[in-house]
C-alpha cells in the first residue's frame, strides 16, 4: 500500500460516510428511521438493492470463480428477473398497502401473531449467522493479501458501518450504499481497463476473447448435465428464481430497502431496474477474472493464492515433495504461454492446422497446471494446513495489489471495504427493525411513545452491529466451518418465501396451515441436505412447494372439519 | 409510530402509471424480453468462443 493507494482508500470511504450521514439528518422518529420516511427516490433505492446484495465476497469469489472455472456463474443470476417481475407485480402493492414496516408484520395481518414470530425468528437466525461472515470473509482475505491484522479490519469496516447506520437509520443506509454502488462500479471499471493495458504489447483486446475461450472461460451459458451441477441454464432460471424471489421478496434486508419508496411506482421502478441490470453486471465481473485468467497467460501465477499456504508447503522439510511439483507447474506454465502464442499466430494468419495443433497443446498444459494446483491443495492438507483449500477469494487480490499501479489498489480496497460496509449496515438496520418491531414492540411493550421505540430502535442497531463484530471474531476459530455456516443460510429461505407464496396466491390458506407448512418445509429442506445430493439452489424450490402444499392440506381439513355454521 | 407518522403512507400506496411504455404489463414484458435477449447473446457468446 502506498500513499496514493491510502489517500483514495480513506478520501473515498471518508467522503461517502460524511454523505451519507448529511443525508440522513433528521432521522427522528420511527417512521423516518426505519423506512426512511417513506421518501426515497427509484435511483436511490435500486443502487441501494444493488450495493446490500453485494457483499465484498461477490467481487472477489466471483472473479476468481471466472478465473477457475469460467464465466459459467451468471446463469445464478438468470432467475433475478424473473423474479423481480413478479415482486413488483406483488409483493409490492401488498406490503406498501399493508403499510408496514417489516414483511413479517404482514403475516399477523393475514395469518397470526405464532406465524409472524417464527418467520421473524427464522430471519434473525438466518440473517444473523450470515452478518458475521460478511464481515469475516473480506477481512480474512485481506489479512493473508496485506498482512492486516484481521482483528483491525473487523473492527475498522464494523465500527463505521454500525456508526452512520445508528444514526443516520435507514436513509443514511440508503445513500451510503448509493454511493458506494458507484465506488464499485468505478473501481471494477479501473480494474478491467488496467488489466487489458497489462498484457503484453503483441495481445489486443480481441487475443483476450480468444484465450478465455480456448481454456473455456468464455462458458456464459451452459446446458445441465445432471442435478448436482450447481450452475446451468435450468438451475439458474428455476432455482435462481426462487432464492431471489425469497431474498428479495421475504428477506428484511432487502424488503426495507424498497419500502422505503416515495410510491408504489417508485418501489416498483427500483426492483425492475435491478432486474435489467444486474444480469449484466455479473457478467461484467466475470468477464474481469477472465481477463485476470489471460493475464496470468503471459505472468507466472503462484502454484497457490493462499500465500500462507503456499509457504506452509514451500518449507524445508517438504522439499521433496514440493520441488517437483514446482517443476512440473513451471514447466506446464512454459508450456500453455507457448501454446497461447501459437493459438494467436494460427489466428492472426487463420491457419486451422496450427490452431488445432495449438489448441491440443494449449489444453494439455493448462490441464498440467490444474492438476499440479491440485497437488498443491493436496500438500498442504498433509502439511497440516486446510484440507480440500479452496483459493478461488485471493486470486483478484493477489493480481490487483501485485500489478495494478499506485491509487488504483486504493480504489479496489475502497470497493471491498464499502461493499462490506454496505452489506452490513442494511443487514444490522434490518435485524434491529425486525428485533423492535415484530419482537419488541409486539411481544414486551405494545404501547409507548415514538422516542422510546426510535431508541430502542438505535439501541438494536448497536446490538447488532456489536454482534456482527463478535461473530466475526469467533468465526476465525470456526475454520471450515464457515462454509457450512453459509450454506446453512441457505436452508431458511425455501419456508420463507413458501408461507409468502401462502399467503399472497393461496386466499382459503388458514393460520394453522401456514405455521406447520413452514415446519414442514423446513423439515423437508434438512432432510434433502443431509440424504440427497441436489444441488443447494433447489432447496428453496422444494421447501417453497412443501410450505404451500401441506399449508393448502391443512387448512382444507380443517375447514372440512369445522363445524356448519 | 403514531397515526401522523402512518399519513405519508397513503400516498406511498397510491397507484400510478410507469414514467414510460404507459402501463406496468408492457415494462414487466421489457424486462422478460431483455432477460431473453441477453440469454441468447450469452448463449451466441459462448458458442463463438469456446471451440
Amino acid at each position: 500500500m502506498r500513499l496514493a493507494d491510502w489517500l483514495v482508500l480513506c478520501g473515498s470511504l471518508g467522503f461517502v460516510v460524511l454523505y451519507g450521514l448529511w443525508r440522513g439528518r433528521g432521522s427522528d422518529t420511527v417512521h423516518k428511521y426505519l423506512l426512511a420516511g417513506k421518501t426515497m427516490p427509484w435511483y436511490a433505492m435500486a443502487l441501494s438493492i444493488m450495493a446490500t446484495q453485494a457483499s465484498a465476497v461477490t467481487f472477489i469469489s466471483t472473479t476468481g470463480q471466472a478465473y477457475v472455472d469460467g464465466m459459467r456463474f451468471v446463469q445464478f443470476y438468470f432467475g433475478l428477473p424473473l423474479a423481480m417481475v413478479i415482486l413488483s407485480a406483488t409483493a409490492v402493492p401488498i406490503f406498501h398497502r399493508a403499510n408496514v414496516y417489516t414483511a413479517y408484520e404482514y403475516l399477523e395481518r393475514r395469518f397470526d401473531a405464532r406465524t409472524r414470530a417464527l418467520v421473524s425468528v427464522i430471519f434473525l437466525i438466518q440473517r444473523g449467522l450470515a452478518l458475521g461472515i460478511t464481515l469475516y470473509a473480506p477481512a480474512v482475505v485481506l489479512t493473508v493479501i496485506l498482512g492486516w491484522p484481521e482483528r483491525v479490519t473487523i473492527l475498522i469496516m464494523g465500527a463505521v458501518a454500525v456508526l452512520y447506520t445508528t444514526f443516520g437509520g435507514a436513509k443514511t443506509v440508503a445513500w451510503t450504499d448509493f454511493l458506494q454502488m458507484m465506488v464499485m462500479t468505478a473501481g471494477l471499471l479501473a480494474a478491467l481497463i488496467a488489466a487489458v493495458l497489462l498484457l503484453p504489447s503483441g495481445v489486443s483486446f480481441g487475443d483476450v476473447f480468444t484465450l478465455a475461450g480456448a481454456a473455456g472461460r468464455l462458458n456464459a451459458v451452459t446446458l445441465p448435465t445432471d442435478w448436482k451441477d450447481r450452475y446451468n441454464l435450468w438451475s439458474g432460471l428455476i432455482g435462481g428464481m426462487f432464492l431471489a424471489l425469497a431474498y428479495f421478496g421475504c428477506d428484511q434486508s432487502q424488503v426495507q430497502r424498497y419500502l422505503s419508496g416515495k410510491s408504489i411506482a417508485q418501489s416498483r421502478l427500483s426492483l425492475l431496474f435491478n432486474g435489467m441490470a444486474k444480469v449484466p453486471m455479473q457478467f461484467f465481473i466475470l468477464f474481469i477474472g477472465a481477463v485476470v485468467f489471460v493475464f496470468y497467460i503471459f505472468e507466472k501465477p503462484p502454484l497457490l493464492f493462499q500465500n500462507t499456504e503456499l509457504a506452509r508447503i514451500q518449507q524445508p522439510a517438504l522439499a521433496a515433495e514440493y520441488l517437483p511439483l514446482e517443476q512440473r507447474y513451471d514447466a506446464a506454465f512454459t508450456g500453455r504461454k507457448a501454446a497461447a502464442e501459437q493459438l494467436l499466430q494460427a489466428r492472426h494468419t487463420d491457419d486451422s492446422r496450427m490452431w488445432q495443433e495449438g489448441l491440443a497443446r494449449y489444453r494439455d498444459a493448462q490441464n498440467a497446471m490444474d492438476t499440479a494446483r491440485s497437488q498443491g491443495v493436496g500438500l498442504v492438507a498433509r502439511a497440516g494446513g486446510e484440507k480440500g483449500l479452496v483459493d478461488t477469494n485471493y486470486i483478484f487480490l493477489t493480481f490487483v495489489t501485485r500489478h495494478l499501479p499506485a491509487g488504483l489498489v486504493g480504489l479496489v480496497l475502497a470497493v471491498i471495504f464499502g461493499a462490506t460496509m454496505a452489506a452490513i449496515s442494511a443487514e444490522s438496520s434490518s435485524l434491529a427493525t425486525v428485533s423492535m418491531v415484530d419482537l419488541y414492540k409486539r411481544h414486551f411493550r405494545r404501547v409507548a411513545p415514538d422516542r422510546h421505540y426510535l431508541n430502542v430502535s438505535r439501541l438494536a442497531t448497536v446490538f447488532w452491529g456489536c454482534y456482527a463484530v463478535v461473530t466475526a471474531e469467533l468465526a476465525r476459530k470456526l475454520g471450515s466451518l464457515v462454509e457450512a455456516v453459509n450454506v446453512l443460510g441457505s436452508f431458511f429461505y425455501g419456508g420463507m418465501l413458501g408461507v409468502f407464496v401462502l399467503a399472497f396466491f393461496f386466499p382459503r390458506a388458514r393460520a394453522r396451515g401456514a405455521f406447520y407448512g413452514v415446519l414442514a418445509g423446513e423439515a423437508v429442506i434438512f432432510a434433502a441436505y443431509f440424504f440427497t445430493n441436489i444441488a443447494y439452489l433447489w432447496y428453496n424450490v422444494v421447501g417453497c412447494l412443501v410450505v404451500v402444499a401441506t399449508g393448502v392440506l391443512i387448512s382444507r381439513l380443517e375447514r372440512s372439519s369445522a363445524p356448519a355454521v | 409510530m403514531t397515526e401522523a407518522d402512518k399519513e405519508p403512507d397513503r400516498e406511498a400506496s397510491r397507484e400510478e402509471a410507469p414514467p414510460l411504455l404507459r402501463t406496468w404489463r408492457r415494462l414487466y414484458f421489457v424486462v422478460l424480453a431483455w432477460l431473453a435477449l441477453l440469454i441468447l447473446l450469452f448463449y451466441l457468446f459462448s458458442r463463438r468462443f469456446t471451440p
